[in-house]
């Protein structure tokens, strides 16, 4: 089936001026893999489930199915002469892929494994057991993600809580995130997570996860994995009772109330980093990656580029750290892609690799699987780079010098603080919205920030702005005007 | 957003005449008593005036729930002149001069019949894609009767709209008349609603009618639980009665079921100028009819006493509920240029891949049973079975590759199977014995008409394209049909692929059977009818759609597995012999014969089980007590296993042999340590103790 359909959100959410998407391969139709003719044998179904790059620049990448392969030439301008070579088989539903000098690392169901090619001829001959210690029931959510390397050297691993027919969650360490000890074994660290499907660093080399709206999530959140950390999920919770556990909650989970409550109720709880407001920066978040790309993917350097699997976009989200805490802001970025993104991977020129497959859910995309790429083209767009929090109020600022009467407006601003609800549920609606007021608006003397003063900020909730009012010098209007801030602590200075 | 529909192809060339598209189609050029007879029945003057049309009753929607499922702004103005908020609607205009008082009432009295148990609640929509639901619109077959989406580019392009014999079914506002809870539930389930089968039930998931819903109402994002839902206005008990006053005046209940105190009267045909009928309409239900349309009912008015011939009705009835919109018949029917392109399958059939097959001489064709089944509601494949089985879900779809689906029709075609029989009756044929040993070598590659070459044959697939399901044809087909059609294929479908073997009724083989052509095609019949195995020549491993079958080398795959657990290891030899290994305490599971094992549900299902071996003769080992450290593959692909067992590293490696496996363990000898090795009950264990020390080579084999 040859037939097209137009993406229904490409024009919506595409910053078109100054990305450009180049498909790599995507699924001819919604559901190739599922499409009952289809045998083994029949093409490659580019399920991306892992990405990173090889020493001399090639992609590798695995796939749901079981396998890895090398792709070389997709950095071309055009990447119309990509080549596959596939480099290992038989994995089970591997959904992480980290290079380790010349060999790789995966994440299957059950354990992580090194995958070594001895003899060198591109094809790996060992599959060498490089983590284990974590119940695998059998369970179709069972999924484990990683490992990613922080800036310790340390390799993270992440558990999915179980679903489904054999769901076994008191089973050690679902919902749980750890890391590789010298031998092997899993060494659990952070829990509360329910599907905490994409793992990275941010430039300073701590560890970042991003999990999914769900039961007891109430929308996507970012997390810093630490050590003794609990965040929202208690499915996965009976595991504190075991001997490695670094963590023993010290109150019952405060259910069925306001987040901010919940939080001073359970001293071991930690905020996300981020909160996504659910359909304004996406669904289900499922991968992030921190750009270090020095200026060659625009003017966001630094700054974390998260997948979304429901609308088949990315957004992107600058972190600060307050009272030695990180929290940010998070902003729409770039939409239309092909098919549910779960991985993305910065490429050595900077480009950023979007890997995808909507296989089990359902994605705006209208392609089964795929892989893209996303490349700057150099047309600075205009946008809020940075939202960072002040004692009394924001300092916002811009890729591009802004329009000064314009963005010294109080009325080019608008601003409200809502927060969630913590509860088993499926999700939250934004509670307890009030307005924040905008009293003063200061242009630095470049043009390129502005501080604004706020009425009414509140601890813990999410502060959403709209500068629809705001203009570039040159009269353009901003790529996205929303941002939305998570304000786990008011700084002090 | 860029959805736009075209609402109607061609509408202003043809005026704003109610649309029949069967009267339309075929039989608006010259007016005729025989299309006059269809406009009678479809445009429900039948169901006033009384008559026997021969076809199946033409009703309106159930009203009970309708101001449940429709915005009561539209509902009043559909009420008040249908037309006007919904082109071609049949549903003439009865309430012209009712105020905005009476239309009011009658919604008051509309919503009084709400049944009083509170209906479940529909699950949340949580998710939308109307992209996806476009997608099905476009090819589902929707489009044969409605205008397909203009942002919707078959592969062929799009035909120009002149190309378009007959209007398209319009649709009414639907945003104003629809929310996406309620149009996705209409969709799902259409004859809940219009149990005449004049829009039939196409099956589907409720995901599938919820997208196509989205795409058609434009719904902007995803998330479902931003629709504004439909909310019925509450009855009031005056403004009820009233109402129900209006709806007995407008004789609603002659076309609509309604309560037995809102029945409608039979109204005599009077032949005073005035009437419907009439240019000058001055009293009565007001059709906005066409000359054409006029003429024709008076045609048949002059002879409406007469019965239809169980051809006409048949004839009429494929009309009235448009199944000539997807099938030809008698050379006429079958989708119009304008339509084609909507309609894809496997494109290696040719047009027989992608259109439905034509109805000429169908009640002939088809054993009454199984077209009674065919048209009989009927329950389709789950998404999951379609991989393991193309008919067992549902038989009668002997065509699965093509992408539009046949819908039901419910009660309306109750009599149809009937009718086409004796419509369509041919000399009886009955086949006199029938060799199915003879049967079953014509079916197959060695020596015979090598049928399954494109045939399927039950859930086997063909050797190459893969036509019809042959296994079912004694069921499926009669026995006179059958024999005319296989010795000239294109006499009876014009551009089939399917070559004749018997050509001028010589048979191509003159060995078998002597060359008879007429037993040979009774043994063809019968080897079907004996279901009686698979014909010659499909590969000894069975080509199952996700089945691992190990060819050149060893296959390796992890999977989730029955009786080894969820760190099994499969390995499947060419020779035939496969093992599970133990991924986790490193050692052997489980060895069999035979096939290797369905990697669907591992590859690529969202709810992967436990796999389970699909060959014979399963034999295990006991559970090992190791600790495994991951695995090898030698330049031929072989596994070597890499363990430890109380701190010493013991590795094993496999390899298939003729009836069974080679195992070989080494590890670094030292002394107090002999690993522990055990064997599978119901093998021959050959041991060939290697006389280097740290080496043992076991053959296994089945007795």
């Amino acid at each position: 089936m040859k037939a097209t359909i137009v993406a229904l959100l490409a024009a919506a959410s595409l910053s078109a001026a100054s990305y450009d998407i180049a498909d790599i391969l995507t699924a001819s139709t919604a559901a190739d893999t599922r499409a009952k003719d289809w045998k083994p044998g029949d093409g490659l179904a580019l399920e991306v489930s892992g990405m990173d790059w090889t020493a001399d620049g090639k992609l590798a990448l695995s796939i749901r199915k079981g396998e890895v392969w090398v792709l070389d030439g997709v950095l071309d301008a055009k990447p119309t002469k990509v080549s596959y070579k596939l480099f290992a088989s038989g994995l089970h539903e591997p959904l992480g892929l980290l290079r380790d000098g010349k060999d790789l690392l995966v994440t299957q169901r059950t354990e992580t494994t090194r995958l070594r090619d001895s003899n060198g001829d591109g094809v790996a001959d060992e599959y060498l057991t490089a983590g284990a210690g974590w119940n695998v029931s059998g369970s179709y959510h069972g999924y484990a993600y990683g490992p990613k390397r922080d800036g310790l050297g340390q390799l993270w691993v992440t558990l999915n809580v179980d679903m489904g027919d054999h769901a076994d969650n008191k089973a050690p360490w679902r919902g749980w995130g750890g890391v590789l000890g010298q031998d092997g074994k899993f060494i659990p660290m952070a829990a509360g997570m329910r599907s905490p499907c994409g793992l990275g660093t941010n430039l300073a080399g701590d560890m970042f996860c991003v999990d999914q709206q769900g039961t007891w999530i109430p929308t996507t959140p970012i997390y810093h994995l630490r050590k003794g950390a609990f965040f929202l999920n208690p499915e996965g919770i009976a595991s504190e009772s075991r001997p490695e556990s670094p963590l023993k909650l010290s109150a019952k989970i405060p259910e069925k109330r306001p987040y901010p409550e919940a939080l001073k109720a359970l001293p071991e709880m930690r905020p996300p980093a981020v909160w996504m407001p659910y359909n304004k920066v996406g669904r289900s978040g499922t991968d992030l990656a921190t750009c270090d790309a020095g200026g060659k993917f625009g003017p966001f350097d630094g700054q974390m580029f998260v997948a979304e699997f429901t609308d088949a976009k990315i957004s992107r989200v600058f972190l600060e750290k307050v009272d030695g805490e990180y929290q940010g802001a998070c902003f729409p970025f770039v939409g239309g892609f092909a098919s549910g993104i779960v991985r993305l991977s910065f490429a050595p020129d900077g480009s950023l690799m979007v890997g995808m497959t909507s296989r089990g859910w359902s994605s705006l995309g209208t392609k089964a699987y795929g892989l893209q790429r996303l490349r700057y083209n150099g047309a600075v767009p205009f946008a809020i780079k940075e939202m960072k929090a002040k004692p009394d109020g924001f300092e916002l600022t811009f890729t591009k010098p802004v329009d000064v009467a314009r963005a010294g407006d109080v009325a080019s601003y608008r601003m409200t603080n809502y927060t969630l609800f913590y509860s088993g549920a499926y999700g939250s609606d934004e509670i307890q919205a009030a307005p924040n007021g905008i009293v003063s608006a200061k242009v630095a003397s470049d043009g390129l920030s502005v501080r604004l003063k706020v009425d009414g900020l509140r601890e813990l909730y999410i502060h959403e702005l709209h500068a629809d009012g705001i203009r570039s010098a040159g009269g353009e209007v901003l790529d996205h005007a929303d941002a939305y801030y998570t304000l786990n602590r008011v700084p002090k200075n | 957003m860029m959805l736009r529909l075209v609402i109607l192809l061609g509408a202003a060339a043809l005026g704003a005449e109610p649309l029949v598209t069967g009267f339309e189609r075929f039989h608006a050029s010259a007016p005729t008593a025989e299309g006059g007879r269809l406009l009678y029945n479809e445009l429900g003057c039948v169901n006033c005036h009384g008559g026997e049309t021969g076809l199946p009753a033409m009703r309106g929607p159930a009203l009970a729930t309708v101001t449940q499922r429709v915005r009561s702004e539209w509902l009043r103005k559909f009420v008040a002149d249908p037309a006007s908020v919904h082109p071609g609607a049949v549903m003439p205009q009865v309430l012209a001069k009712a105020d905005d008082k009476t239309l009011v009432a009658i919604e008051h009295y509309l919503a009084s019949l709400k049944p009083k148990a509170a209906s479940k609640a529909a699950a949340k929509i949580m998710h939308v894609n109307g992209a996806r639901g476009g997608e099905l619109f476009n090819t589902l077959g929707c489009v044969a009767c409605h205008a397909p989406g203009k942002d919707f580019i078959p592969a062929e392009g799009v035909p120009k709209a002149s190309e378009s014999t007959h209007r398209s079914v319009g649709f009414a506002d639907l945003k104003a008349k629809y929310s996406l809870d309620s149009l996705g539930a209409f969709i799902l389930d259409p004859l809940k609603v219009r149990a005449d089968g004049r829009m039939p039930k196409t099956v589907m998931d409720r995901q599938d009618s919820i997208d196509i819903a989205g795409y058609l109402l434009e719904f902007q994002g995803s998330d479902g639980r931003i629709d504004q839902p439909v909310v019925s206005i509450v009855a009031d008990k005056n403004l009820s009665i009233a109402g129900r006053k209006a709806v007995i005046a407008a004789q609603c209940a002659a076309c609509h079921d309604l309560p037995k105190d809102a029945a409608a009267k039979p109204v005599a045909l009077n032949k005073n100028e005035g009437g419907c009928l009439d240019a000058d309409h001055v009293s009565g239900p007001r059709y906005a009819l066409s000359d054409a349309q006029r003429a024709s009912l008076k045609l048949f008015l002059a002879k409406k006493d007469e019965s239809a011939s169980p051809k006409l009705a048949a004839d009429l009835t494929l009309h009235a509920l448009n199944c000539v919109a997807c099938h030809e018949r008698d050379g006429k029917g079958g989708p119009d240029a304008a339509r084609k392109p909507y309609f894809q399958g496997d494109h290696n059939l040719g047009d027989t891949g992608r259109y439905p097959p034509p109805l000429t001489g169908i009640g002939g064709k088809l054993r009454p049973e199984w077209l009674a089944k065919v048209l009989a509601p009927r329950v389709e494949a789950k998404p999951a079975e379609l991989f393991t089985s193309h008919n067992k879900a549902d038989e009668t779809r002997v065509r699965p590759y093509l992408k539009t689906k046949m819908p039901q029709y419910g009660a309306s075609v109750a009599d149809l199977a009937k009718l086409l029989g004796v419509a369509d009756a041919r000399p009886a044929l009955k086949f006199a014995g029938g060799d199915d040993t003879a049967g079953r070598k014509l079916l197959g590659t060695q020596g015979g008409a090598g049928c399954i070459t494109c045939h399927r044959w039950g859930d086997r697939p063909s050797l190459g394209v893969q036509g019809p399901d042959l296994s079912n044809i004694a069921a499926r087909l009669q026995e006179s049909w059958l024999r005319e059609y296989l010795i000239n294929p294109a006499g009876y479908r014009p551009g089939t692929l399917m070559p004749s073997f018997w050509p001028g009724g010589k048979s191509f083989n003159q060995e078998i059977l002597g060359g008879d052509t007429d037993k040979q095609i009774a043994a063809i019949y019968k080897f079907a009818e004996s279901a009686n195995g698979d014909p010659e020549g499909f590969p000894q491993n069975r080509n199952g759609e996700f089945e691992v079958v190990p060819k050149d080398r060893p296959v390796v795959q992890r999977a989730f597995t029955e009786g080894v657990g969820v760190r099994a290891i499969l390995v499947g030899f060419p020779s035939g012999v496969h093992l599970a290994y133990d991924g986790d305490k490193g050692g052997p599971g489980l060895a069999w014969k035979g096939r290797f094992f369905d990697a669907y549900l591992t590859w690529f299902s969202r709810f992967p089980t436990f796999e389970k071996p699909i060959g014979t003769e399963v034999v295990a080992w006991p559970k090992p007590t190791g600790r495994f450290l991951g695995y090898r593959l030698d330049a031929k692909g072989n596994p070597t296993f890499l363990n430890e067992q109380g701190g010493v590293k013991v590795e094993e490696t496999y390899e298939g042999i003729e009836n069974g496996l080679r195992r070989t363990v080494i590890w670094a000898p030292t002394p107090d340590f002999t690993p522990t090795i055990t064997h599978p009950a119901g093998m021959i264990v050959d041991v060939k103790e290697s006389s280097a020390q740290g080496r043992r080579v076991f053959t296994y084999l089945w007795k």
